[in-house]
């Protein structure tokens, strides 16, 4: 990702492809829990989901299919949607606050690991068992509600928010009102209603960006302006957080979160490759062939990826750039 | 001991690394494997976690613990809320440095590494929600 796409059209565009990026799905119900007289054969809901969305706001879709299509009237009085959970074929917990492209993203590489039959290019849809009833609220960790859900993903957007600042000022200045409008936007889905708040928060890429030394001493004044009218260094911009909030999702093993600035002591910008290489150096061992590659959004990422870029245009809804870890 | 090199995936299968190449078998590459078995090792490192109370929140005699690295902040939460008595219906909110609240399977090792000041983490708790 060189300097050429750091401008603000480029920067607007890999948002946009990250917000509209879906996943298929294909929910259906425990067979022994299907209540009597309930349609089978028809218990199965398919979804293309959006990435940035999250299981508890595709329920009441799910429902009213489970209510029109398949649960008789007798059938539709017991539905309890708050003892409803998720996993998958191979019995892995789908958690509320993880967003559907990251559950699908971290189940691709796991299963990756056992089987060796995928064709190229093809996304399988992610197969979830929908339970109806006694659901493992200790390993869920939160509950089902869209309100817990929504609790969640705005303390992530705060540690982002924290990590890159080392303060909340940008969070806690927004306005009841505009929190609460960054939530709706992810409920709607709808692309410029959430980034209408969240461009306020997350940190953007400049128009033209030296090579070295480390952004914040050079001066801005040489520049040709665009969209920055007051010339001042861009402080708020991407390459001057403290750190990019980023973590990293090994197959069948830990999440991985530490500090990533965006440059390096030596004055270089740091980049995704490098960060991997003090983080995993087994699998990324420095100046050697890679074990493993990295995946961000379900495309395979380039290592020379600078981390400060991948914060301000791939990350996630709630602020977080998820990196999956496939062996190679 | 002289290390193969790793097989070049070619043109094709490069559109979709991550996944075993091969015959129908799992083939992956030992070295890799390897060095996927030692990151998954639990992390045994105690981090040393100082408790705040904040507002109204009973002030526990002791603050500073001892906590295993790879324990989740749910394991945290559970351990305060047995230091001060508490039991699972009564409120109890907790934040990282008076700025957030974890998710709860974020890791005490995760958290230390980006956000200890001094040495520990400092973990807020209080009776009702402050900083959300």
């Amino acid at each position: 990702m060189a300097s050429t796409f750091s401008t603000p059209a480029s920067t607007a565009l890999f948002r946009r492809l990250t917000w509209e990026g879906t996943v298929p799905l294909e929910i259906r119900v425990d067979p022994n829990q299907l209540p009597a007289n309930s349609d089978r054969g028809l218990e199965c809901y398919y979804v293309q989901a959006p990435r940035v969305s999250y299981l508890p706001l595709l329920v009441p879709e799910i429902k009213r299919f489970l209510l029109d299509v398949v649960f008789d009237v007798a059938a539709a009085k017991t539905i309890k949607e708050e003892e409803w959970w998720f996993e998958t074929d191979d019995q892995v917990l789908m958690k509320w606050h993880w967003s559907i492209g990251l559950l699908y993203d971290y189940h691709t590489v796991t299963t990756s690991m056992k089987s060796a039959k995928r064709p190229e290019g093809q996304q399988f849809p992610l197969r979830l068992i929908l339970h109806l009833a006694a659901p493992p609220t200790d390993k869920l960790l939160i509950a089902p509600s869209i309100e817990a859900c929504k609790q969640a993903f705005m303390g992530q957007l705060k540690e982002a928010d924290f990590l890159r600042w080392g303060n909340t000022k940008r969070m806690t200045g927004l306005r009841g009102a505009e929190q609460d409008g960054i939530w709706e936007g992810i409920k709607d889905h709808n692309f410029e209603e959430y980034w209408k708040i969240a461009s306020k928060i997350t940190p953007t890429t400049t128009p033209a960006r030296p090579n070295s030394p480390p952004p914040a001493s050079v001066s801005m004044h040489s520049r040709p302006s665009s969209t920055d009218q007051s010339g001042a260094p861009d402080k708020d911009g991407a390459y001057n957080v403290r750190s990019v909030p980023i973590r990293i999702y090994l197959p069948n093993g830990p999440v991985l979160q530490d500090l990533a600035p965006p440059s390096l002591e030596s004055g270089t910008l740091n980049t995704l490759g490098k960060f991997l290489s003090t983080l995993l150096p087994l699998l990324f061992p420095a100046n050697q062939r890679a074990l493993a590659c990295p995946l961000i959004q379900g495309v395979v990422c380039p290592l020379d990826a600078e981390i400060a870029w991948l914060g301000a245009c791939m990350a996630g809804a709630d602020g977080w750039v998820n990196v999956m870890i496939g062996i190679l | 001991m002289a290390l193969s090199p790793p097989t070049l995936p070619d043109a094709h299968r490069s559109a979709s690394p991550g996944l075993a190449l091969g015959d129908g078998k799992p083939q992956i590459n030992p070295e890799a494997a390897a060095a996927l078995e030692s990151y998954n090792t639990r992390d045994t490192v105690k981090i040393i976690v100082r408790f705040k109370a904040v507002g109204n929140a009973p002030i526990m005699r002791q603050n500073f613990y001892k906590i295993t690295a790879s324990n989740r902040f749910q394991t945290v939460i559970h351990f305060l809320r047995k230091e001060l008595g508490w039991k699972a219906g009564e409120p109890l909110f907790t934040y990282i440095n008076l700025a957030f609240s974890p998710a709860p399977d974020d890791t005490v090792s995760n958290l230390f590494k980006s956000f200890q000041t001094d040495g520990h983490l400092i973990v807020n708790y209080s009776t009702t929600a402050a900083w959300g």
